[in-house]
């Protein structure tokens, strides 16, 4: 986020887009809630009537997949009745032409035929957000999740430089992250790019500084981003590493990773319980949980904040950083740390952005929001207070592409995935726990009335749901919270893992899968035998 | 731009539109409260807190009562006292007491009661025995315990402001009032997310949290600060361990920490996890019969650096993958791509998670 969560209550205009705050972000969704209580306004662009969209003042439909041309429409809409800041445009930025011509055909009228957002929503959409100061845009993987991820990020970073919404309160570009510390692990290098602190491995300055500090020759060749490993499993990749995290039900078109998972020749998985990758495993390593360590999570605003251990893990579970220094002596490379702290104060001292931020610190101060360069600095909760951080901001023009499988008569439906309220991810926690399981015990889908009785099933029925890459079984929940042709999925129940159903095909940049937009068909049970 | 007030004779700045609460609190002085929470509009509804202020002839509550400039506040006097007493005595004759002819608390806090102790009253008025029914509910984690009620509203307040999903309300009149919800459902079957607030706004401990405990043991309770490790607002919570096991999750005050006091349904109560039997609890390795076996922690890593040692050498540093977590530390991350890089010469290293 550039901004912070704190800063959320006092926004003028919230635009949220790709993200069911209230589902995946519960407290933040308080913050939207109490700014709407306000008398903020709420712009709220998701394919499913959310229930932000309860009290929101305009609620975008948008078909799963047609973000580009939503929010090049938007542009157009701004470009077009002169809302731009120019000042800021001017001073701040290059490369305003690219977006200029890219936007010139997404007229609102064409991206309504597309989008089947209408036209004048869209001009609304787009006077109240360009013309409101405290204005801040809130996104999450209804953003990333898709082939074309990277392009809407873009999109909706040209919207906040047009309209200088940054470097200002209660503004900024903002994106909501999904896991405890999916901020954290990108700012401690585990990245196939970047070591810690966003410096590159292809940048000789960024390697010798590591070799320096790590006494070892280090490879200047980008690493495989985790999309394209999975692709690689028992090809290029022979030898897997696993810790917290349960490949096989997470990632995309989960019945190729489970066929490369066989094929490799060594995996290691460190896991706090059994999981499905642990199928595949050579040697399981039992690991402590938050609450039997200590450590820091960074979280979406970048604040970095303590884990403290408050009990003891079960059995002979140890802490994944002990486990590591163990490996890492008994691999030949020495590591010797007494505790957590120590690996942060080395972090800290080569990477400049959190060289003021310590253990000490925290338990002195409260969490720390990066940059913070010096001890005696406070911290950074609104990014780019004087302007852009490196010199000038580009502009990306951006072109709609459809989505990598699209509906067609055999699998005539469009699925997404998601997550609930009551469960967490691969749900080895949420599904230990009673309340979770009295509010969702079993997998569902959610499809619109009309859909269900051209296919004759009924709310609670037992159906397959296939795609071109497995079948899994769901109950049906009716709703017209998803429009016809639409159905949606949680991810959390490994017995039916959606995950069988997704599409593995990559952003070209990132290569997050495509878990928002794929193709599946629907069957009643007794039909299918 | 500040004003300046007068606070039981001192001269003091506050800002326009600050309650003399907010001043006093700022001041270090302390008014008591019952249906104050920072995170509510004012009910004024308990009328603990009442104030002398110059010019009216009333008292007036603190938590409701905005200041402005040159206003005289008086926080303590003969009429606040005995204002307090004649309003304790009220409160106590509508609750069971216990031998000390104070509040019953049944094993929880209740602010009523410390407030019966510090402030204490001589009048005693006739029991009036509440006609409340207490509603069961086979929600598993929020409990309502008519008995210790005051009606202050925080929980109904809380659900229709912070939480937004007016899920229970004040149910009947007089003093059969009650908190109940939309046809005296099940949490489970309402509108509620089982964010646990009405449980952390509650100041009595009539709305409960069920899992925990009642009746604090012999050993004390140690609160561990931490951050959730669900999803990435990071909200700051305190472990509350007792006898080695974490028994319930609390939320630190309001107006502390980014979630300001609040929790969801998984930071609060997601917790169960932690103890749970099918947690891993030794290393494993898979022997000649295909199958995981119990093992040794030399055992298992001198096996997992072997293999991948083994398959460095055959194929190359490349055809290693580390994938890392953004559910562990952050300096569990940084060894995780150290070990990639440092120890076997691979840049293939990613954590799990795109945004
Ligand atoms: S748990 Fe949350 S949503 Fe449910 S009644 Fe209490 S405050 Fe309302
Ligand atoms: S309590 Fe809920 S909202 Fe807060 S960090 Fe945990 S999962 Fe996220
Ligand atoms: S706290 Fe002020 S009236 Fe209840």
């Amino acid at each position: 986020m550039t901004n912070s969560i704190p800063e959320i209550r006092d926004a003028e205009l919230l635009f949220v887009i790709g993200s069911n705050t209230t589902e995946a972000h519960p407290i933040i969704a308080m913050e939207m809630k109490r700014a709407v209580r306000r008398g903020a306004k709420l712009i709220v662009a998701d394919p499913r009537a959310i229930w932000l969209t309860e009290i929101a003042d305009l609620h975008l439909q948008l078909k799963p997949g047609t973000d580009v041309w939503l929010l090049n429409a938007l542009a157009h809409v701004i470009i077009a009745e002169d809302l731009v800041d120019h000042a800021f445009i001017e001073r701040h930025t290059e490369n305003f032409q690219a977006v200029i011509d890219a936007v010139a055909e997404y007229t609102p009228e064409a991206a309504e035929q597309v989008t089947g957002v209408p036209a004048n929503h869209i001009r609304t959409a787009a006077r109240w957000y360009a013309t409101t100061r405290h204005a801040g845009i809130y996104y999450t993987l209804g953003i990333t999740e898709h082939t074309h991820g990277t392009d809407n990020v873009y999109g909706l970073a040209n919207l906040v430089l047009m309209t200088g919404h940054l470097g200002r309160v209660s503004a900024g570009m903002n994106p909501l992250r999904g896991q405890n510390n999916v901020q954290g692990a990108n700012d401690a290098g585990a990245s196939p790019i970047y070591y810690p602190g966003y410096q590159r491995v292809d940048d000789p300055a960024a390697q010798a500084r590591f070799e320096q500090a790590w006494g070892v020759p280090l490879s200047p060749e980008p690493g495989m981003n985790l999309n394209v490993m999975m692709k690689k499993l028992g090809a290029e990749i022979r030898g897997l590493y696993v810790m917290g995290e349960d490949i096989v039900l997470s990632e995309p078109n989960a019945g190729r990773v489970e066929e490369g998972m066989n094929g490799l020749d060594f995996v290691v998985v460190q896991d706090i319980f059994p999981n499905e990758t642990m199928r595949f495993a050579d040697v399981v390593l039992p690991a402590a949980c938050f609450a039997e360590k200590d450590g820091v999570f960074t979280n979406s605003d970048r604040r970095v904040q303590r884990v403290r251990k408050a009990v003891e893990p079960p059995g002979q579970a140890r802490p994944d950083w002990e486990i590591l220094v163990e490996l890492s002596r008994r691999c030949g490379y020495e590591m010797d740390y007494a505790d957590p702290g120590e690996i942060y104060a080395e972090m800290a001292g080569l990477c400049d952005k959190f060289a003021g931020i310590s253990h000490e610190r925290i338990d002195r101060e409260g969490g720390r929001q990066w940059p913070c360069p010096t001890p005696d600095h406070p911290g950074t909760p609104t990014l780019h207070g004087d302007g852009p951080l490196k010199g000038k901001a580009t502009f990306q023009g951006i072109a709609y592409r459809p989505s990598a499988e699209l509906p067609d008569p055999e699998y005539p439906l469009l699925l997404s995935t998601g997550r609930t309220l009551y469960h967490y991810n691969a749900a080895t926690q949420t599904r230990r726990d009673a309340g979770p399981n009295a509010k969702q015990p079993e997998s569902f889908i959610e499809m619109h009335p009309r859909d269900a009785r051209r296919l004759g099933v009924v709310e609670g029925e037992r159906v397959d749901v296939a795609s071109r890459r497995g079948t899994v079984g769901a109950a049906i929940k009716l709703t017209r919270r998803v429009k016809p042709g639409c159905v949606w999925m949680p991810f959390h129940f490994s017995e039916d893992n959606v995950n069988r159903l997704t599409n593995d095909a990559g952003d070209s940049v990132t290569g997050t899968g495509e878990y928002k937009v794929c193709a599946v068909r629907v069957e009643p049970r007794a039909a299918a035998r | 731009m500040s004003i300046q007030i007068t606070l039981d004779g001192r001269t003091v700045a506050a800002l326009p539109g600050e309650t003399v609460l907010q001043v006093a609190q700022r001041e270090g002085v302390s008014i008591p409260t019952l249906c104050h929470d920072p995170r509510l509009d004012p009910a004024a509804a308990c009328r603990t807190c009442l104030v002398e202020v110059s010019g009216q002839r009333r008292l007036q509550p603190a938590c409701a009562w905005k200041v402005s400039p040159g206003v005289a506040v008086t926080t303590q006097s003969e009429t606040i006292t005995r204002h307090r007493q004649v309003l304790l005595s009220m409160y106590l004759a509508d609750h069971e007491l216990d031998e000390e002819g104070l509040p019953i608390t049944r094993g929880r806090t209740n602010d009523l009661r410390e407030m019966a102790k510090t402030y204490g009253t001589p009048i005693r008025l006739e029991p009036s025995h509440p006609p409340r029914d207490s509603r069961e509910d086979v929600n598993p984690y929020i409990g309502y315990d008519p008995a210790t009620c005051i009606l202050c509203a925080r929980c109904t307040r809380y659900c229709d402001e912070v939480e937004a999903v007016s899920a229970i309300t004040l149910k009947g009149r007089g003093s059969a009032t009650t908190i109940s919800t939309v046809a005296e459902l099940s949490l489970l079957d309402t509108t509620c997310e089982l964010c646990g607030g009405c449980i952390d706004t509650c100041p009595t401990g009539a709305m409960y949290e069920k899992k925990a405990p009642r009746a604090q043991g012999a050993s004390p309770l140690e609160k561990v600060r931490s951050t959730c490790n669900f999803c990435g607002v990071g909200c700051q919570l305190d472990l509350n361990v007792q006898d080695g096991r974490i028994i319930k999750v609390t939320s630190p005050p309001a107006g502390t920490t980014v979630n300001d006091g609040n929790l969801c349904v998984k930071g609060r109560f997601a917790y169960d996890f932690v103890h749970h039997d099918e947690r891993l609890k030794t290393p494993l390795i898979r022997r000649q019969d295909g199958q995981l076996h119990p093992c040794s922690w030399d055992e298992a890593l001198d096996a997992a650096a072997r293999g991948l040692l083994r398959v460095k050498e055959r194929h190359g540093a490349d055809s290693l993958g580390f994938v890392s977590s953004s559910r562990c530390t952050g300096e569990e991350n940084y060894l995780v791509q150290k070990l990639s890089r440092a120890a076997f010469g691979t840049n293939n290293c990613h954590q799990c998670a795109a945004t």
